[in-house]
């Protein structure tokens, strides 16, 4: 009896010692980013120590003075709204009769759907850089927010497997009240998918924030700028000496970058382990 | 009968939008990159019908074929590392214990971080000089390591091995293993336990098939973020020419530079054809083997 529970305590023990390690390693990067903000270019490129030897804010004051970083942040949070409240309303929209109404059709589109999810955006973004060229989208932030509002396959999937966890006779007894189909998508079905809806809207945000790639490709002028492009282009050289790369600017500016995904992990933590439901592709 | 007709329009009504952003930004693209492969358009619009030249070069161009070995490599890998991260990491918090909250906020959390940012992280982590790897081997060895990991042939693929455990949604993935994991009955696990099952006899015959059809999800995501992401990985961390030697320049790379730096649109248009049909036939394999491994409840 005694072993079994010494047993048990050495592999809670064991268990807690790995769960620190793998911590340790998964946190790493983001310790590096957050001190090395503070760390001098000198001592940055000098020594390789977790934690600076005299913290500095002379990074912060060179993103600041020499680069337009309101401006990028502006942007980012312009496209991230934008893109996010619209895939937000979009999505749920279209997952509603998929979900929940019998119509011809439905195994199709729904199929279409699965299979449109399976396209990395990045196959057919030369096509469609040329499209936008076309009707004068390029170098601004509508090639990105505009397709948002027209469903994103990803979204539509997991809120549609959401509405089929919620009870028919729902509908039913709101559709017997006198409600039409709109009327019982916005005031029945939309308040109670609150879970589902703050777990899209933070999954898509942090993408947004995030997203380099269609930036890379469709913004060319400082004016429209996200921080993921400016990190790559804008606090890259150190003024004067124009081939050393300002890494500990660029970590600097990073920490800018990791506030708003971790404030939405703050604010959404509690939501997102249950507001995903997949249970599978059936 | 009219009700059913009514609600049948509305139902269309609803799928409306997903409808015209479907024709304008996924069917017609897909035809126009068809047409505009045929041509020779350069990035300044100008454009000439030429046939089926740019695959015929394509085919011929041992920079294209590296490409597509890379990227087919790098997808299969990134998909099953992140994948069996993902589990492990939600098997770890799965055991109820005291800090657990804090533990799920630090395996997730480098999924979140922009993926520029933990590129650049990781360019000077994985630096020659002053380097953070570096420096612990070196505290390890007990000598100096000075190895150039993003400029050797095999140690880059370590690197872009590495930093897969933290990119592409291995965060997003561990939340939806860990949702699947509470749902598993535990009576299944008490019943195996009185049978004495080993912690591995109940992780292959209870949880492994339980959590199946969210591995099948995973895996299809993980697909498509692979494919995708990969630019956003290695575009910051070894350049559009994927550094050293062409060793990681995916599909999506080499489409930037062939339209960007050569400005040759046409020609990346085929290239983007073929990335096309590398992700069909990667979701193709990936449905074409849940059919016949993943265990659905019902």
């Amino acid at each position: 009896m005694k072993s079994t529970r010494t047993k048990a305590r050495l592999c809670s023990f064991g268990l807690y010692l790995l769960k620190i390690l793998v911590a340790l390693i998964m946190f790493t990067p983001i310790i590096w980013i957050l001190t090395g903000g503070f760390k001098t270019l000198t001592e940055f490129t000098t020594t390789a120590n977790l934690f600076p030897a005299q913290p500095t804010l002379e990074n912060y004051q060179y993103i600041f003075q020499h680069s337009h970083i309101w401006r990028y942040m502006g942007n980012t949070f312009l496209l991230m709204f934008g893109a996010t409240i619209g895939t937000l309303l979009s999505s749920a929209l279209v997952a509603y009769p998929l979900a929940r109404m019998d119509f011809k059709g439905k195994k199709l589109i729904f199929s279409i759907i699965i299979a449109t999810m399976l396209i990395p955006n990045i196959a057919l973004i030369i096509p469609q850089y040329i499209m936008f060229g076309k009707i004068g989208w390029l170098d601004s932030l509508l090639p990105m927010i505009i397709p948002a509002w027209f469903a994103y396959p990803y979204n539509v999937f997991l809120f549609r497997q959401f509405f089929r966890s919620i009870p028919k006779e729902l509908d039913e007894a709101a559709i017997i009240d006198g409600c039409t189909r709109p009327q019982v998508f916005f005031k029945v079905i939309l308040p109670i998918s609150k879970p589902t809806t703050v777990t899209i809207g933070i999954l898509s945000c942090v993408f947004w924030w995030n997203e380099l790639t269609q930036p890379v490709f469709y913004i060319n002028s400082d004016q429209w700028r996200t921080m993921t492009i400016a990190l790559m282009t804008s606090f890259m050289y150190t003024s004067g000496n124009a081939f050393v790369i300002n890494w500990a600017s660029i970590m600097a500016a990073s920490t800018f970058m990791l506030i708003p995904p971790m404030l939405l992990y703050a604010f959404g933590s509690k939501y997102l382990v249950g507001g995903i439901k997949t249970s599978g592709l059936k | 009968m009219r009700r059913q007709r009514s609600d049948s329009r509305s139902a269309y009504v609803f799928i409306l939008p997903w409808l015209i952003g479907f024709l304008c930004f996924t069917l017609f693209p897909i035809v126009f990159m068809v047409q505009q492969s045929l041509t020779n358009r350069k990035l300044n619009g100008v454009s000439k019908f030429i046939g089926l030249a740019n695959y015929k070069n394509m085919f011929k161009s041992a920079v294209f074929w590296n490409s597509f070995r890379v990227t087919i490599l790098f997808t299969v890998v990134m998909v099953v590392v992140t994948t069996v991260w993902a589990v492990i990491l939600a098997l770890l918090l799965n055991r109820k214990q005291k800090f657990n909250s804090i533990f799920q906020f630090c395996y997730f959390l480098p999924s979140v971080v922009p993926t520029v940012a933990l590129a650049y992280a990781f360019r000077t982590i994985f630096g020659k000089n002053a380097g953070l790897f570096n420096n612990i081997l070196s505290t390890f060895m007990g000598h100096t390591v000075e190895i150039n990991w993003l400029y050797q042939k095999n140690t880059v693929y370590f690197v872009v091995f590495f930093i897969t455990l933290f990119t592409y949604g291995t965060g997003q993935m561990m939340l939806i293993f860990r949702s699947g994991l509470a749902d598993v009955p535990q009576e299944l696990y008490e019943a195996s336990s009185l049978d004495g099952a080993t912690f591995l006899q109940k992780f292959f015959h209870i949880t492994l098939p339980m959590i199946s059809p969210l591995i099948l999800f995973n895996a299809v995501s993980g697909c498509v973020s692979a494919l995708n992401g990969s630019f956003a990985l290695l575009y910051p961390l070894t350049s559009e020419n994927g550094d050293p030697n062409g060793m990681t320049q995916v599909l999506s790379l080499l489409i930037y530079k062939e339209a960007f730096s050569n400005m040759k649109v046409g020609y990346a248009c085929a290239l983007s054809v073929v990335l096309f049909l590398v992700a069909a036939a990667f979701g193709g394999l990936i449905f074409g083997i849940s059919k016949k491994t993943v265990y659905y409840e019902d």
